[in-house]
């Protein structure tokens, strides 16, 4: 991934062709109208894929959540409530609101610390050293694993009252807590789990540290900057489209976690609601509650929700991410 | 099939899944279905010269999928019973899927939304009327009317339990009713006698709280059931009580702050551990119970666990009746089997229902897994022929209290499975301290209100 466009080939620029003759000029047309067809054709596959399994499937949760729509009742009995299911989502639902600041203070909280940590490491693992490659898949391995089951179920394991945590507190005479079970807790385990997963961000950090030129630095130090600043002055601003990439990505994926928050919680978002994520809220009420036209409205509100927060990154983006090709 | 099921090795043709009818080979397959493309076509003819029925051939070949959750112990019962049947109806083929009940009703919502619901389904107290009332299952009553499910010999309460709107929706697979079990091993250790039926809820609160301060306080008396609606359900019963009058509630909010009372109490004197402890145990399962975990005495059950839960610990385990006058206790439904009601061979369907419930080799079979068998006479039967233990103790157990039971309420209305998870985490308010028992009961009564609407 060439984040850093310092050394990105322009693009292709056909020279501008002498006025040509109008039948050739016809021709030319009809015949980039074909491959423009042949490119459809071949894309086909894709274009089908993405109508029937995304966008078919987007539209009709759309109108559903428009409706009383349950599932199990056939489709003659679905009917048109209007916005009943948003206004009942803004009004009459506390658990709505509990989740989303759940949610917020997971993403708030979780995804700069995850950053912060990814990037962090990327810096240590850039230096050449020896068995510098064995430590970079170490760091990477949490990360292979996923959102998976089984790894939510060794948490478990490990953050209740008798776990291996508390056990090696307890080492040092400090009696722990029933992590997991405690509802001021249970989310920062979780923050926990999904901070330890970096790999992902941490590999994209490391290509992005690659692309930063040597000369800099060089030039720095004949200057005498310290190694902090060359840090804050070099580093971070040539890595922030990395950083952006990072960042949008990882807001993306970590308001959308469900897995290990619905098997750490038994599938409750307890105790207490404290790991109620929005994606649990909205699951209960598909699945325990069979409010699928809820549902779905509770999705929508979440969809326009991650996409403000992708405008806003956008647009502040220009505030603080540089292109090093000066076209930004 | 689970793929961890293992296929028998004499039965080349299971590798599918399917159960078929004796030794069928390709070219037997192939007329088969040769005959199936002619049949079902000529028989909508016939049927469009009749009435609405149509007249199906007994002997056509039929195919039936079947679907329910459980364990592995389950899954080898189920399917041996079903063998059983397809090895007399040698014209129909069963196709059993299974798997763990997490995640079985998202499954089995998935698949009837989107109308390739099962012919056969398993479905609890908590799913069955949101599936009836949903209209998603078959209507049962004109083949109970005709004994081509025979429900003579079983017990009355029992089928009543799978009715809805005046329509038998589902037929129970057993019979079975909430007990606690307790360890018994860890009693004797102690010195405690134990609980007995017709206990009252003050007197095994005492008792708990003794055994909390004999162990030393690591180890509690009870689990807290305050969050457990069937152990509400009982607790009002008990006292001639109820827990729904149709799809409303049917007590008062005094009625719940006096049980969060109850609780907040007993965790005063010590009988229960603290909210995270009980936290653990919340959703039921077997394996998180405290008994099984060895932190309490007792834990708030279905009599049918005792064998599973025996399984998972190696102390010995006993069981009795809730506290409370035994009346608040009544002849459940474990689970049921519930058609479809867009099923493509209804009669077959409903004589598959009527052979797991009322055929004695069957029954033979399937043992007390799914509860105490409805027919009287299977239950006679299998209860004589157990040799397991535990499954023994519960027969018992069953058999002493049936006389003691109250009358049996209807069966949960819609929304039900959503309101027992909303009492759970609104006791959970009171047992973590961050609710007084009024403002709990207030808000309870305020979500039931749209939880049930």
């Amino acid at each position: 991934m060439a984040l850093t466009t310092a050394s990105r080939p322009a693009l292709p620029v056909p020279a501008p062709a002498p006025p040509p003759a109008r039948g050739r000029r016809k021709k030319n047309y009809a015949s980039r109208r074909s491959e423009g067809l042949a490119g459809y054709v071949f894309l086909s596959p894709w274009l089908i894929g993405l109508m029937a399994i995304t966008a078919f499937p987007m539209l009709l949760s759309l109108y559903l959540s428009f409706t009383n729509y349950d599932v199990l009742s056939s489709w003659e009995f679905v009917e048109w409530v209007g916005f009943d299911n948003y206004k009942k989502i803004f009004t009459l639902d506390p658990t709505f609101w509990q989740s989303v600041r759940v949610t917020l203070t997971f993403g708030l909280i979780a995804i700069p610390l995850k950053l912060a940590a990814s990037l962090g490491v990327a810096l240590l693992l850039n230096k050449e050293r020896r068995g510098v490659g064995l430590f970079r898949g170490m760091f990477y391995l949490p990360s292979l694993l996923g959102g998976s089951v089984a790894l939510a179920l060794v948490w478990v394991a490990m953050f209740n009252r008798e776990g291996a945590f508390n056990a090696g507190l307890s080492l040092f005479g400090i009696e722990g807590n029933n992590w997991i079970n405690d509802p001021d807790w249970a989310l920062s385990t979780l923050m926990v789990l999904t901070i330890w997963q970096f790999g992902a961000p941490m590999v994209i950090f490391l290509a992005g540290l690659k692309q930063v030129p040597t000369e800099l630095y060089e030039a720095a130090q004949v200057d005498g900057a310290s190694k902090t600043r060359q840090f804050f002055h070099i580093t971070l601003p040539m890595l922030s489209p990395v950083i952006f990439f990072n960042l949008l990505l990882e807001t993306i994926n970590g308001f959308q976690g469900f897995t290990s928050a619905f098997v750490i919680s038994n599938g409750t978002g307890g105790p207490l609601g404290s790991t109620k994520l929005y994606t649990l809220h909205i699951y209960d009420k598909a699945f325990t509650d069979f409010q699928m036209g809820y549902a779905s409205a509770l999705a929508w509100i979440f969809l326009a929700a991650i996409g403000l927060i992708t405008i806003v990154f956008f647009s502040t983006g220009k505030f603080w991410v540089h292109y090093s090709d000066g076209e930004n | 099939m689970h793929p961890a099921t293992p296929a028998p090795a004499d039965e080349p043709t299971q590798h599918n899944g399917s159960l078929p009818a004796g030794g069928l080979n390709r070219r037997h397959l192939l007329r088969l279905l040769a005959g199936t493309a002619i049949a079902v076509p000529a028989a909508g003819l016939l049927a469009a010269c009749g009435d609405d029925e149509p007249a199906v051939d007994p002997n056509a070949p039929v195919t039936v999928s079947f679907f329910w959750w459980g364990g592995e112990a389950r899954a080898k019962l189920t399917e041996e019973a079903l063998k059983l049947y397809t090895s007399k109806h040698k014209n129909v083929t069963i196709t059993p899927t299974w798997q763990a009940f997490t995640g079985y009703y998202d499954k089995l919502a998935t698949i009837s939304a989107g109308g390739n619901a099962p012919d056969i389904f398993q479905l609890d107290d908590n799913g069955l009327a949101e599936y009836a009332g949903r209209n998603v299952t078959l209507d049962l009553s004109k083949y109970t009317a005709s004994k081509k499910i025979d429900v003579s010999n079983h017990p009355e309460s029992l089928t009543k339990y799978g009715q809805l709107g005046g329509k038998q929706v589902a037929i129970a697979t057993g019979e079975n009713t909430p007990a606690i079990i307790f360890d018994k091993t860890k009693l004797a250790e102690l010195g405690v006698e134990a609980p007995q039926v017709g206990w009252t809820y003050d007197q095994i609160i005492t008792w708990g709280a003794g055994i909390t301060t004999k162990s030393g306080g690591k180890y509690w008396g009870l689990m807290d059931p305050s969050s457990d609606y069937k152990a509400l359900w009982l607790w009002l019963r008990a006292q001639g009580k109820e827990f729904y009058d149709g799809p409303k509630i049917a007590f008062t909010e005094a009625d719940l702050v006096a049980w969060f009372q109850l609780w907040v109490d007993a965790r005063a004197k010590g009988a229960t551990p603290p909210a995270d402890v009980c936290h653990e145990a919340v959703t039921g399962s077997v394996a998180t119970q405290l008994v099984v975990t060895k932190k309490a005495a007792v834990s708030f059950m279905w009599s049918n666990q005792l064998s599973e839960m025996q399984k998972a610990t190696k102390n010995d385990l006993g069981m009795t009746a809730y506290p409370g006058d035994p009346k608040g206790q009544w002849a459940r439904a474990s689970t049921y089997w519930a058609a479809s009601r867009t099923t493509k061979a209804p009669d077959v369907v409903a004589d598959i229902i009527n052979f797991l419930a009322n055929d004695v080799e069957a029954g033979k079979i399937l043992g007390v897994d799914r509860g105490l068998p409805n027919n009287l006479d299977v239950r006679k039967a299998v209860s004589d022929a157990l040799t397991d233990q535990k499954m023994k103790d519960t027969v018992a157990f069953e058999n002493e209290i049936t006389p003691k039971f109250g009358p049996a309420p209807a069966p949960p209305p819609k929304g039900h499975s959503g309101l027992r998870n909303t009492l759970r985490d609104i006791a959970e308010t009171v047992s973590y301290g961050k609710a007084t028992p009024e403002a709990a009961a207030k808000q309870f009564f305020t979500e039931a209100a749209s939880a049930l609407a």
